[in-house]
């Protein structure tokens, strides 16, 4: 195998070897490939600062959205203790005009009886007058003796 | 038949000697300089005008240092960064030359197919090594031999088991590309004597070319898989020697 013939193959390969290998070390690679990593580390800063606001901003629209609710809620709940606070009001002030006529009604009612029973006992009072009168009246056709009223009226009390 | 050995044999372009060395021009340093400058213009007409947006040579370029650098960070971890360059001056170089000697007709030399070549190649990596390991950790370089928690006896043993395969990989590495790329240049051209002599044989001329031209055409598509495989291989076994010398273990 002529890779093994080192007296002729080792030395002009080795020599070349490293000038191609430095050339190509210091005089292209360590000339571009910066360059190059510095597009590809810019453009991966660049994607991920992208990210990054993305997510920021993401965040912050979900901090607003859970506010609005927060605040749509409580609001709600607001509206519906104003709601059963009035709904309560009314019901407490009706009840309270619906007893006070109630109680006015009773009074009424009451005074009417009053009245009525007043009324009952001054006609019973004229009807013992009248049947005193009556009976004083047959007495003296009867007997021609005019009798008192006040004894008459003692037996049509007695009689009745 | 001609010999499958010839394609390997270095024929001098241009003698050259510096102080009683002979560092003649040859067919080998052509096909390295032709490696260079292909690579060379790969590159800078890749970062010519860098983009954020690349444009399709600068995407082929940055696939590549990509690809370095992400086997940098997988096996080295964020300290292998600053040897982007090297390994991927490394990978680029053996990929190259792989590659370029593939190619019929022209006459092509693939250096890497030279154990000379490829340890030149790996004594860069294990050099490299060697003074990173030494620079940063000084004398408990030498712990990277030494198991944890083993007792003296059974330590000094593996000590030097370690130490000696530590002494190897150079070898190992070179003569992993290199056999590579013998052995598969070596199959083309027996596969390529076997069309000629099958196909000119006389009573039924070409027939039986066609059996070993296919065999030929599968086999060259092998042989680009293996260049580019065998570089890869190459980078990652550098990269992973890097890797013992920045975080011992």
């Amino acid at each position: 195998m002529p890779q093994f013939d080192f007296a002729h193959v080792l030395w002009p390969q080795l020599a070349w070897l490293f000038v191609t290998f430095a050339v190509l070390y210091f005089g292209v690679v360590r000339l571009t490939l910066p360059k190059l990593g510095k597009v590809m580390d810019a453009r991966e800063s660049s994607i991920s600062g992208n990210l990054a606001t993305a997510q920021a901003v993401k965040q912050a629209a979900d901090e607003i959205d859970a506010r609005y609710h927060a605040e749509m809620n409580a609001s709600r709940e607001e509206a519906r203790k104003a709601i059963a606070d009035a709904k309560a009001k009314a019901a407490k002030s009706t009840e309270a005009k619906l007893s006070k006529a109630g109680a006015k009604a009773e009074a009424a009612l009451s005074e009417a009886e009053d009245r009525i029973a007043q009324a009952v006992a001054k006609a019973e009072g004229a009807l013992a007058t009248a049947a005193a009168e009556n009976a004083q009246a047959i007495v003296a056709r009867l007997t021609g003796v005019e009798p008192k009223l006040d004894a008459a009226k003692a037996v049509v009390a007695a009689q009745a | 038949m001609a010999n499958p050995m010839e394609q390997f044999s270095v024929e001098t372009i241009k003698p050259l000697s510096v102080a009683g060395y002979d560092v003649s021009f040859t067919n080998s340093s052509l096909w390295m300089m032709i490696a260079l400058a292909a690579v060379s213009i790969f590159l800078f007409v890749g970062t010519a005008r860098p983009q954020l947006v690349p444009g399709r040579w600068q995407a082929a370029t940055e696939y590549l240092y990509d690809f370095v650098r992400k086997m940098l960070d997988e096996n080295v971890g964020p300290e292998g960064r600053k040897f982007a360059p090297l390994i991927f001056s490394i990978f680029i170089l053996v990929l190259a030359s792989n590659l370029l000697g593939l190619i019929p007709w022209v006459g092509a030399f693939t250096p890497t197919s030279h154990v000379t070549v490829t340890f030149g190649l790996a004594m860069i990596v294990f050099v490299t090594v060697c003074v990173v390991g030494v620079w940063r950790h000084g004398f408990h370089f030498l712990a990277l031999f030494w198991p944890k928690g083993a007792n003296v006896f059974l330590g000094a043993f593996v000590f030097v088991i370690e130490f000696l395969s530590f002494l190897t990989r150079p070898f190992t590495l070179a003569i992993r590309l290199f056999a590579n790329m013998t052995a598969g240049h070596v199959l083309l051209k027996v596969f390529g004597t076997f069309v000629v002599t099958l196909g000119s044989f006389g009573a039924l001329p070409y027939v039986f070319g066609i059996l070993p031209l296919a065999v030929t055409v599968a086999l060259t598509a092998l042989e680009v898989l293996i260049a580019v495989v065998q570089a890869y291989v190459f980078a990652l076994l550098a990269s992973l020697y890097l890797n013992d010398a920045i975080n011992l273990h």
